[in-house]
């Protein structure tokens, strides 16, 4: 039986202002799919997540999540919350926030909000979440002083903690050591397994996607082609 | 004269309420400025204020108003400009900072004005402060306290990771563009209190003591504001007991705040050993 197609983008055209990335590219995500994309630097990896992300507007092309074309800017901002993000892991600044403070940020716009604190269940879904990745002994503790493993978790926390059926990840393993690497790669096996997570990663080595990765695309000249 | 006759005269009663309303208020964007990496815009902003004294000065208006202002159309522009330019935005800091001075410099050589008069106007005094001027402080401090306040959460994600506030769904750079704002309102506010040369004394010192003992973003504000009111106020006292220069004695008790933070953040660590 074939699944449901749960991100399609046909012909996308998109870019910075007149400097296109991604030129008449096609996608198709299926429903519980883990689907790589590898690419070099530049070549519109970032960019890829950014219009799913609603972040940019195609210039030509569209984009559908769970069958809502995202043609309208309040469109992009609403599906949001259909998708979690995990960014490339980066050496965060000085600025204290815990762990739990990290991953409760995730529930920004589905829990609390603008003019809305964050609530009991918004708390009691984190601490949840830290006991799925394996950082509750950590709740309270400065992300700056964690490892680039733990650090990861706590981004793959506050991924889930949205409750999207959407996870994009940003070199979800490249710049960990190995013990690091296999951890997180059973970790996010295992959460997709446990979610019905559709992924979608990406890296400059496919190698690094291979263990993750039901099938691999490369990026190439702004488009995705059959590894 | 002792501090308490001091403390009796209007005069001084004035420089110590503005010591405890920019202590409280603008103190806390230096954990902004600390976090967003816009050390280099604050630079930016002092020399744009330099240039909007320079043209103020040869339209016949008070400096001080062009150097607010200059610094106001420069929060306003420096955010927008970046994004338009594709230029981080320390990066556009540099372009502002080195093009309004050279403006600044053409605009005093053909206008005939020194530009150490011009310097001269960014000394500050605490003391030469009137009650319009004591109002702006107070109103803007409780702005910013208001600010932090009921977006706290939204400030936190957007000085977490910028990136990560917008997949989120957080208007990161409408965020960071209203607190350039109120930082360049900061280092306006401020330049009349303790001048340009010191001004990082009260905006920057009290922040750089908190980060380096606070556990939360909470926390790091509450102690910027502690550290900010207590050098400030601190500093104004002591210059008047003592009769010494305002900006200096409050550059002297921050710096001296920044040393005890960091004395007792050793201790603390080596405690925990």
């Amino acid at each position: 039986m074939t699944r449901e197609a749960v991100v399609e983008i046909h012909g996308l055209i998109a870019g910075y202002g007149r400097h296109q990335v991604l030129n008449k590219l096609d996608l198709t995500v299926r429903q519980g799919e883990a689907l790589g994309i590898a690419g070099d630097n530049g070549t519109g990896k970032t960019t890829l997540f950014k219009v799913i992300l609603g972040l940019i507007a195609p210039m030509e092309g569209n984009v559908r999540l769970q069958g809502q074309e995202l043609d309208t800017p309040r469109l992009r901002r609403l599906m949001r919350c259909r998708i979690g993000y995990v960014p490339q892991l980066y050496t965060p600044g000085k600025m204290p926030v815990s762990v739990h403070d990290a991953v409760l940020m995730g529930r920004w716009s589905m829990g609390f909000g603008f003019f809305k604190s964050p609530t009991v269940q918004d708390r009691q879904k984190v601490s949840e979440i830290l006991q799925e990745v394996g950082m509750s002994h950590k709740e309270w503790q400065p992300v700056h002083l964690l490892s680039g493993g733990e650090q990861q978790k706590v981004s793959i926390g506050r991924a889930l903690v949205r409750e999207a059926p959407i996870l994009l990840m940003d070199e979800p393993s490249t710049y960990l050591d190995h013990a690091s690497q296999a951890e997180i790669i059973e970790l996010i096996r295992t959460i997709q397994l446990k979610h019905h997570l559709t992924l979608i990663m990406i890296s400059h080595d496919p190698e690094h996607l291979e263990a993750m990765s039901d099938r691999i695309l490369l990026l190439k000249n702004g488009r995705l082609e059959e590894r | 004269m002792s501090l308490y006759d001091f403390l009796t005269i209007p005069l001084f009663q004035k420089a110590l309420l503005a010591a405890f309303l920019s202590g409280a208020g603008l103190s806390l964007l230096g954990v902004v400025i600390l976090n967003l990496n816009l050390t280099t815009i604050r630079f930016a902003l002092m020399h744009i204020a330099l240039l909007g004294a320079a043209i103020a000065m040869v339209l016949g208006l008070s400096p001080l108003a062009g150097a607010i202002a200059g610094i106001l159309l420069a929060s306003l522009l420096l955010g927008p400009a970046g994004d338009f330019l594709n230029m981080d935005t320390g990066v556009s800091g540099v372009l502002f900072m080195t093009g309004s001075l050279g403006l600044a410099f053409l605009i005093f050589y053909k206008a005939g004005v020194p530009a150490m008069d011009a310097f001269a106007l960014f000394s500050g005094s605490i003391l030469a402060l009137n009650t319009l001027e004591i109002w702006v402080i107070g109103g803007l401090a409780v702005l910013i306290i208001l600010i932090f306040l009921f977006f706290y959460r939204e400030i936190q994600m957007v000085l977490f990771n910028q990136e990560v506030a917008e997949s989120l769904g957080v208007p990161a750079k409408q965020i960071r563009n209203a607190l350039l704002l109120l930082t360049g309102l900061a280092i306006g506010v401020n330049i009349r209190m303790v001048g340009v040369l010191l001004i990082d004394a009260a905006v920057l010192l009290p922040a750089i003591a908190a980060l380096s003992i606070a556990k939360s973003l909470r926390g790091a504000l509450m102690l910027s504001a502690f550290f900010g009111i207590v050098s400030q106020v601190g500093g104004v006292a002591f210059s008047m007991a003592y009769d010494c220069p305002s900006g200096a004695s409050i550059t002297i008790a921050a710096v001296l705040m920044v040393c005890l933070a960091a004395i007792y953040g050793h201790i603390v660590k080596s405690f925990r050993r």
